[in-house]
């Protein structure tokens, strides 16, 4: 440990607790001198409570964040909590922060003493400080909103990040304030912000580091301790790929993520708590009570997702899950162009006036919605400042007209997760309606209908019990025990879609189906297309489409030294295995011919491996190879059983 | 036991590259790495899954089957499965337990997929041979004792659990009792072997009054049951002879198992006709031309017998 002792009591300081102006500079300094491998200690120890902004390979390499406490030791009161993991939210619109205290979860506030904050990175031009960006969560002088929709700032990046430019979402954030550009190849989009009358690039992971940096500092503060472990929540539809991005935002921020969950299962957690402390209470014995089952509807800024969930005895099991890319961002986008049917065209020479104007539009458009939760019609009344006014008034009737999309969307997206979970509607115990969509009128009662129930659950805060969850699943993960027993609880997360792999002729054969329970593990024997074949090629895929091309590649790998046989003989035994974490192995290799044994090394390979999700990586394989390296399935009587 | 036509050799997950070796304990292969460690082994053999901590000691304990892991009776309801599977989930989930538990939650995972749905439960239970089945597929339905004379709806019974070998039976009847050394207790040899007055004396003798009359129907089954069966061992334990203490319940019970082994089987069987998946019109058509075919054939070979028999006529004719 000397090693880095020195180094750190230098930087730590500065980087961790130091207003987050300071750390993007901190970052370029130490990211060269930033591994520190300890001598004769269990662990590789890689210091990234630096933010570090660098080239890494995030997908390969378990990251641990040194702990600061253990010399500083002014914070020995709080030891059992030091490596408490905290929960984070990051909304598409609004994030939050929340803590285990040691008898409940408790939020975080920042200095303007807002629980949820604005999710955005202000690329400002400040002459004192050079051209730093500072995020939405802590800074003092808070911006209008005005100022965030002016082009400088970039926000919806959970929106944005892991997609590729040909991805219709990215498409559709084209008309928002900062610059999108896309050139439909399947790479990164573009995006930037207005700094000093200059478009400067950035990407929707580092602004997500950057706003993270600011909520963990705030944290810091608050804590009084060095934050290192996070369980973040994500929308259901992230594939593995976004996933990663996620972690590797994280990590530039110097977070370790224990855990990324689902949104709708964190809610499943704080649901399976209530119900356990509602059943002590009533019967006062620690007994497994009964079962009772919910659906977990939420709708917030970017995301809608749906889950089913049954609890007994603070045991959560999540039973189906389906998501969409859906939200309050693609309401808005409906009113604004029902409102302004030329909006693209009005905008797209990006003039700053104009840019100032769908400013003032978004505003008041999101003001009107809001109003619309509980008033039959509203007045809208906007100067867009180019001499233009907008004066009318938006009828409830007209706004559901215009959304019907979204609602029909809603609607199938329940109607599929009670089928997946095999419930009818009447199984149904609690309906829990989260998110900030789901204060609209028309959301709930289609919710309510479709599970024939009266009322929502009640006992629930809409905007905060994602984040409340993640923070017991924080709590639970970092092995707190709580001696009232509100922490006796779990979670049993499912995998939301399909794994399996290409065969020939482009199909997709899934290995693990969607809705397993984590952890899971699941292997399948494959055979050889061609004669004499000594090599295969393992594609992995994730997504619940028949061909490959409608699911997401996650990477692929050769399995070599098949022995030689005729078509359909040989043996190749694809193995997939998801741990707790959420993490993808996939472990392959080749058989002898007849027997159990493997006929030399498996090879064993974390997914995803591809740096961005390029659906050309699969088609340059196919023009290369063809199907010299095809893999086909073997009847399902042959599959080996795993009968005891 | 398991049975796994085949599995997948012997593999370990880990991170080499990150890891550090930091013990081989028991030969096996332990990585440690930074952030988690998964150590696997899938061995068709002994459970597919085993736990991660590699020590010799844990391959004994492992469970021998689903009921067994879950630590439940194996007629045990999906709501006692449920309510053991989430216990054991709360104890070894790798968010309570660590990493550790990865290995173990997979195989709970595993066995409360199979035990849930009925269908891969069934499939389950007959594929590792539960006890409920053997009980009645060990039965014969043929008694032990044979009979002299007419078959008559009446039958005697030496209940031998509760017979104490006091050969009072025997003594007044010798032709129908017999004394079972090995075991120490009285059972029929020959149904109605001595005379009615005989054989009324040595029941009434009896000082355990356990010589019963029963319906002849039933007496294969008490007979059946009254023999010591022959017990599952669990290695050490379990194993040896068992037989029921109280026959006649027993006999009731295995008649009402017997009756629902055999309306489940008439069920499926019914049920498989059901469940055949609708034919595609492709189907059809190839099933029609099929039986055109096969229709033509007969009427082909029989027109060629014919014809053939024709040429025969004709040359004999000629």
């Amino acid at each position: 440990m000397p090693l880095w002792v020195p180094v750190r009591s230098q930087v730590a300081p500065a980087a961790c607790l130091s207003p987050s102006p300071e750390a993007p500079r901190a970052l370029s300094l130490f990211s060269s001198s930033s591994v520190f491998p300890l001598p004769n200690s269990q662990c590789l120890v890689w210091r990234t409570d630096l933010l570090v902004i660098s080239s890494f390979r995030m997908a390969e390499q378990p990251y641990m964040v040194a702990s600061d406490s253990e010399t500083t030791g002014d914070d020995k009161s709080q030891s059992a909590f030091h490596d408490l993991a905290i929960g984070i939210e990051v909304g598409t619109s609004k994030c939050s922060i929340a803590v285990w205290n040691g008898a409940q979860v408790e939020l975080l506030r920042n200095t303007r003493k807002q629980k949820a904050m604005r999710s955005y990175v202000m690329f400002k031009d400040d002459t004192s400080t050079g051209e730093v960006p500072s995020g939405g969560a802590s800074n003092k002088t808070a911006y209008e909103e005005k100022e965030i929709l002016s082009g400088s700032a970039i926000f919806n990046m959970k929106r944005l990040i892991g997609r590729a430019d040909t991805d219709p979402i990215v498409h559709a954030s084209k008309n928002l304030p900062f610059v999108v550009q896309t050139l439909d190849i399947g790479v990164k989009p573009f995006i930037a912000a207005l700094v000093n009358n200059v478009w400067r690039s950035t990407t929707p992971e580092e602004v997500l580091a950057i706003f993270l940096v600011e909520l963990k500092t705030m944290a810091e503060v608050q804590l009084k301790r060095p934050i290192r472990n996070v369980v973040l929540t994500i929308p259901v539809s992230f594939n593995r790929f976004q996933q990663i991005r996620v972690e590797r935002a994280c990590t530039m921020a110097g977070l370790h993520v224990l855990r990324l969950m689902p949104e709708p299962t964190a809610v499943a957690l704080l649901y399976a708590q209530q119900q356990q402390q509602q059943q002590q209470s009533l019967h006062g014995s620690m007994g497994s009570g009964c079962e009772k089952v919910a659906l977990i509807f939420n709708m917030g800024a970017g995301y809608c997702d749906v889950a089913t969930t049954a609890t007994a005895g603070g045991v959560s099991q999540i039973k189906a899950m389906q998501g969409c890319t859906l939200g309050g961002e693609d309401i808005l986008k409906n009113v604004l162009y029902h409102l302004l049917p030329n909006f693209d065209s009005l905008y797209s020479n990006r003039d700053m006036n104009k840019i100032r104007s769908m400013g003032l539009l978004r505003i008041a458009a999101q003001d009107a919605i809001h109003r619309l939760s509980t008033q039959s019609s509203v007045q809208i009344n906007v100067d867009l400042g180019d001499g233009t006014k907008m004066q009318r008034v938006l009828h409830q009737s007209e706004f559901e007209e215009v959304n019907r999309n979204v609602f029909e969307i809603c609607e199938k997206l329940i109607k599929l997760c009670l089928a997946d979970s095999k419930l009818a509607a009447e199984d149904i115990n609690d309906v829990i309606l989260v998110g900030g969509c789901s204060r609209i009128p028309k959301i709930r009662s289609l919710v309510l209908g479709l599970c024939k129930k009266e009322k929502e659950y009640e006992g629930m805060d809409a905007l905060e019990a994602a984040v409340t969850g993640a923070a017991l699943e924080g709590a639970v993960a970092s092995g707190i025990t709580d001696p009232s027993g509100s922490l006796d609880m779990l979670t049993i997360q499912a995998t939301p879609l399909s794994l399996g792999i290409r065969v020939h002729g482009g199909g997709f054969v899934p290995i693990i189906q969607r809705n397993t329970a984590i952890p899971a593990r699941k292997s399948m024997i494959f055979t050889t297309t061609q004669d004499g074949q000594t090599e295969a090629l393992i594609v992995v895929y994730e997504g619940e489409g028949k061909m490959v091309e409608e699911n997401h590649l996650m990477g692929y790998f050769k399995v070599t030294a098949i022995p030689l046989a005729p078509k359909g003989t040989a043996e190749i035994s694809v193995c997939m295995d998801i741990d707790a974490a959420n993490t993808l192995r996939v472990f392959a290799g080749a058989m002898m011919l007849g027997t159990d044994r493997a006929n030399s090394p498996f090879f064993e390979v974390r997914m995803p491996t591809l740096d961005d999700a390029h659906g050309w990586c699969a088609q340059a394989l196919v023009k290369t190879h063809g199907s010299a390296l095809d893999l086909t399935t073997i009847p399902k009587e042959l599959q080996p059983q795993k009968v005891q | 036991m398991i049975s796994c036509s085949r599995n997948p050799a012997a593999f370990a997950f880990s991170m080499p590259d990150k890891a550090i070796l930091i013990s081989n304990v028991d030969r096996t292969f332990h990585f440690r790495s930074t952030r988690m460690t998964t150590v696997a082994r899938s061995r068709g053999a002994a459970t597919g899954i085993r736990c991660c901590s590699g020590k010799k000691g844990r391959e004994d304990s492992v469970p021998r089957n689903y009921y067994e892991l879950l630590g439940v009776s194996t007629d045990s309801t999906t709501q006692q499965i449920k309510d053991a599977y989430r216990s054991l989930q709360k104890k070894h989930h790798p968010d309570i337990a660590g990493q550790k538990g990865h290995d173990y939650t997979l195989m709970l995972n595993q066995a409360y997929r199979t035990l849930m749905r009925e269908e891969s439960r069934s499939r389950y239970d007959t594929a590792c041979g539960r006890r409920s089945e053997w009980s009645g597929s060990n039965f014969s339905g043929l008694g032990y004792s044979s009979w002299s004379g007419p078959l008559r709806s009446q039958a005697l019974f030496v209940d031998e659990h509760r017979c104490i070998g006091c050969r009072e039976c025997v003594h007044h009847a010798s032709e129908t009792f017999a004394m079972d050394e090995a075991v120490g207790s009285a059972r029929v040899k020959v149904q109605f072997g001595d005379h009615a007055k005989n054989i009324e004396v040595s029941v009434d003798s009896c000082p355990v009054n356990c010589i019963h009359w029963v319906d002849a129907e039933e007496l294969p089954l008490l007979e059946f049951l009254s023999r010591p069966q022959p017990k599952k061992a669990y290695g050490v334990f379990g194993g040896g002879w068992e037989r029921p203490a109280d026959v006649f319940a027993a006999a009731k019970s295995l008649k009402k198992q017997l009756k629902e082994q055999e309306e489940k089987k008439h069920n499926r069987n019914h049920k498989g006709d059901a469940e055949i998946e609708p034919e595609t019109p492709a189907q059809t058509k190839a099933r029609y031309h099929a039986s055109m075919k096969l229709q033509f054939q007969e009427l082909l070979q029989v027109f060629g017998r014919l014809g053939e028999f024709f040429v025969a006529e004709e040359s004999k004719e000629k």
